[in-house]
């Protein structure tokens, strides 16, 4: 259980404060909505590090995470655009997922494995830029199976995709979070991106997050 | 309203050993700096009682004079190229483009050669109106006017490329909007283009007029006496013909002063970005008159920059090229000009990759200039003067000359590039840390996996572009040769000016030829080459 108690933070030279709280359980999608500019992106930064809250505790199953740096957190992300380096291939993307020191073997084998579930074994040497926006999106989930870290942050991630494209990542991200056990926390203020994903909802509003 | 959260440190990979690298770099920079400075200024304090004949007011006002004209009138230049350019669509116009790009590392020395091949007394002009008239038609090309050609023809060039880019970079809709209002083309000019350039201009002009104040091999070559000398010059003929260490100590301090005040007026103004744009397809086209002026100052722009270069390479390679290649003194010099060309390319990648790396592994502005602004010191040192310094520390250190000779020679060579090595770096290398470093740091990549896989592939042509302008900057160097070179150790520059100064001009225009052909195959492919190692 990922578990927010008044996570609280204030962005230097404003006067809004952010006092977070929130639990979230694993094999299921913890939605985070709210208007744009409301802080949702702020929230998901505090959980992966990017920002040092001023007070309160956010835990993973008990453990403090706020003591770690942000490559120590046992967090994947996925944002709305900057998810691959776009100069590399799909098959080098995703090595900079894995563990350093496996043999090369292996590693391409885990790589083959983690393209096919996301329902893309013929990418691995395709460079990044050249792939549409629902397949790098779901390169991104495959190196986050390869990761293989308990949570799951997902940044907007549908928002510039098309109506298709978007219903099947929804389908994938939520098969994958069932099927690995991982906690996703989804920020997004797509209605229809929360009702087909969420088991558990909050709305960010004014600073402050309340259960729906 | 924040849509995005900030970049903040802890989105940046937590790099404390290229914080420690960046910071010796920036120290050992520092303290070469303050050496020189403190061996320039003991001399002089030393040699106080010591009488000089250098007239400083008169140089002061010389060299000014001639860097402010030449700096009019490259901005002038300028903007009618990239105005021209910016409007005309023909095949081979990216050559042409390039052609004006590559002005920044042409050999002052060769440009000045190129003008007396063209315009001198036995140049092609009198030449030919002597074949065809009987009469000579000479231009006087030794003083101010010859100065400001050759000036005008390299700084002209550059700031054409430097603004062709801010034209290139005006946003379509706004063109549209001005083509859907029947803009005539002064108009087009003054409510498009000008805003574009203008926010260049102060720190174009603060550049060319640094580049003119510290002009060495043009004045030494077409200054034709000691009316038209500027500080450089006069800074070496102090110490190489009158052996007056304390006239060369005191023009170079009043040198480093006014460099310094420069760079730091030139620091208020907003930088000059050298980015292209994409080109877009001009649908909005001049007809008329306004064409034919555009094809005119075209032609103009690329006869003056080309001529004297082609005229060197018709001259140079001929039948005089086997004669020059025939002596152990141009292998010699060749040698050694590739080898400290190469030898300072791979230093000032090595120092800029070093400080930029640093610069990009935090975002504390303190730290931040204190690692960036050594290598930027060099800007207020030129070559002659850092020469001088050198040569001053080297005696100072009980050793000969010429026994540091190729050691000074390269490093000198190597920072003189620095800055431009490090403008040419640390942006990329800052925009990787703030577009990617929330990925890199989310992924837990190593340091060198952040290098290895992100950097070194998307730095590549940057990395080419600076091996390029360290490696031409080199081999054109005659500031820094001149105090230090010798009988055995020359360079080709070295070499071409003593044949000039022999009246060997089939040699100095055969070894002025090859220089032109090593600089552009370097300044062309390097970037290509490293690219490509560089490619993922």
């Amino acid at each position: 259980m990922l578990e927010a108690s008044h996570l609280t933070y204030t962005h230097p030279g404003a006067t809004r404060r952010f006092d977070l709280s929130f639990s979230a359980r694993p094999g299921e999608v913890t939605a985070i909505s709210g208007q744009s500019g409301a802080g949702k992106s702020t929230l998901l930064d505090l959980v992966a590090g990017f920002l040092e809250p001023s007070a309160g505790t956010l835990t993973l199953d008990g453990i403090d995470l706020l003591r770690l740096q942000p490559e120590e957190r046992p967090v994947s992300i996925l944002f709305q655009s900057e998810t691959l380096f776009d100069h590399l291939s799909a098959g080098h993307n995703l090595e900079l997922g894995l563990p350093r020191g496996k043999p090369r073997d292996e590693k391409h084998q885990l790589i083959s494995a983690a393209l096919t579930e996301v329902g893309l074994p013929d990418v691995l040497g395709q460079r990044a830029d050249t792939l549409s926006g629902g397949e790098r999106q779901r390169v991104a989930l495959a190196r986050t199976l390869l990761r293989d870290r308990p949570v799951l942050l997902l940044d907007e991630p549908f928002s510039a995709l098309d109506d298709e494209t978007r219903t099947t990542i929804r389908s994938l991200v939520k098969a994958l979070t069932a099927r690995h056990g991982w906690i996703t926390l989804l920020v997004s203020h797509h209605v229809d991106d929360v009702e087909a994903l969420a088991a558990r909802r909050y709305q960010l509003r004014d600073g402050m997050l309340f259960e729906t | 309203m924040l849509l995005s959260p900030p970049f903040n440190s802890r989105t940046l990979p937590n790099r404390p050993l290229r914080l420690f690298a960046g910071a010796a770099i920036a120290t050992a920079i520092a303290t070469l700096v303050v050496a020189v400075l403190y061996a320039i200024f003991t001399t002089a304090a030393g040699a106080a009682a010591q009488s000089s004949r250098v007239d400083v007011l008169h140089l002061v006002g010389m060299t000014s004079i001639q860097a402010g004209l030449t700096t009019v009138l490259s901005l002038l230049v300028g903007t009618a190229i990239a105005w021209a350019l910016n409007r005309l669509r023909f095949p081979g116009r990216d050559l042409i483009v390039g052609l004006f790009a590559s002005a920044i590392v042409t050999p002052g020395l060769i440009v000045a050669f190129g003008l007396l091949a063209v315009w001198g007394r036995s140049g092609w002009i009198n030449q030919t109106a002597l074949a065809l008239t009987g009469h000579s038609f000479e231009v006087p090309i030794f003083g101010l006017g010859g100065i400001l050609a050759a000036h005008v023809i390299l700084d002209g060039a550059f700031a054409a490329r430097i603004l062709l880019a801010r034209l290139d970079a005006i946003p379509e809709r706004r063109l549209k909007t001005g083509q859907s209002l029947a803009l005539s083309p002064w108009t087009r000019f003054r409510v498009i283009d000008w805003p574009m350039l203008a926010s260049s201009l102060p720190g174009l002009a603060a550049i060319i007029f640094l580049l003119a104040f510290t002009s060495f091999p043009i004045v030494l070559l077409l200054g034709g006496g000691p009316a038209n000398q500027t500080l450089e010059v006069a800074i070496y003929a102090a110490v190489r013909l009158d052996f007056d260490l304390q006239g060369a100590v005191t023009l170079a301090l009043v040198q480093i002063g006014i460099c310094s005040s420069i760079i730091l007026a030139a620091a208020a103004f907003a930088p000059v970005s050298a980015s292209t744009g994409a080109s877009a397809p001009p649908r909005w086209r001049d007809h008329g008159l306004t064409r034919a002026l555009q094809w005119a100052v075209l032609a103009f722009g690329i006869v003056g920059f080309a001529m004297p270069l082609v005229a060197i390479l018709i001259d140079g390679i001929g039948p005089g090229i086997a004669d020059v290649m025939s002596r152990a003194s141009f292998w010699r010099a060749l040698g050694t000009s590739l080898a400290i060309g190469t030898g300072s390319a791979l230093l000032t990648l090595t120092l800029a990759l070093g400080v930029g790396l640093g610069r990009a592994a935090t975002r504390a502005p303190l730290l931040r200039i204190s690692i960036g602004a050594p290598a930027y010191a060099y800007l207020a040192v030129p070559a002659v003067v850092l020469s001088l310094g050198a040569f001053l520390l080297v005696r100072n250190a009980g050793l000969l000359p010429e026994t540091a000779a190729p050691v000074v020679v390269l490093c000198a060579n190597a920072l003189l590039s620095l800055p431009f090595a490090l403008a040419t770096l640390a942006p990329p290398l800052d925009a990787i840390a703030e577009k990617r470093g929330r990925l890199i740091r989310s992924l837990g990549l190593t340091g060198w996996q952040q290098f290895r896989a992100v950097e070194w592939p998307l730095i590549g042509r940057d990395i080419g572009v600076v091996l390029a302008l360290s490696f031409c900057f080199s081999l054109g160097d005659l500031g820094v040769i001149a105090l230090f070179g010798t009988e055995d150790f020359a360079t080709l520059p070295l070499l071409m000016y003593r044949a000039l100064g022999a009246y060997r001009s089939n040699d100095a225009a055969a070894i002025a030829a090859l220089m032109l052909v090593l600089t552009i195959t370097a300044f062309v492919l390097l970037p290509k080459l490293v690219g490509k190692l560089t490619d993922a």
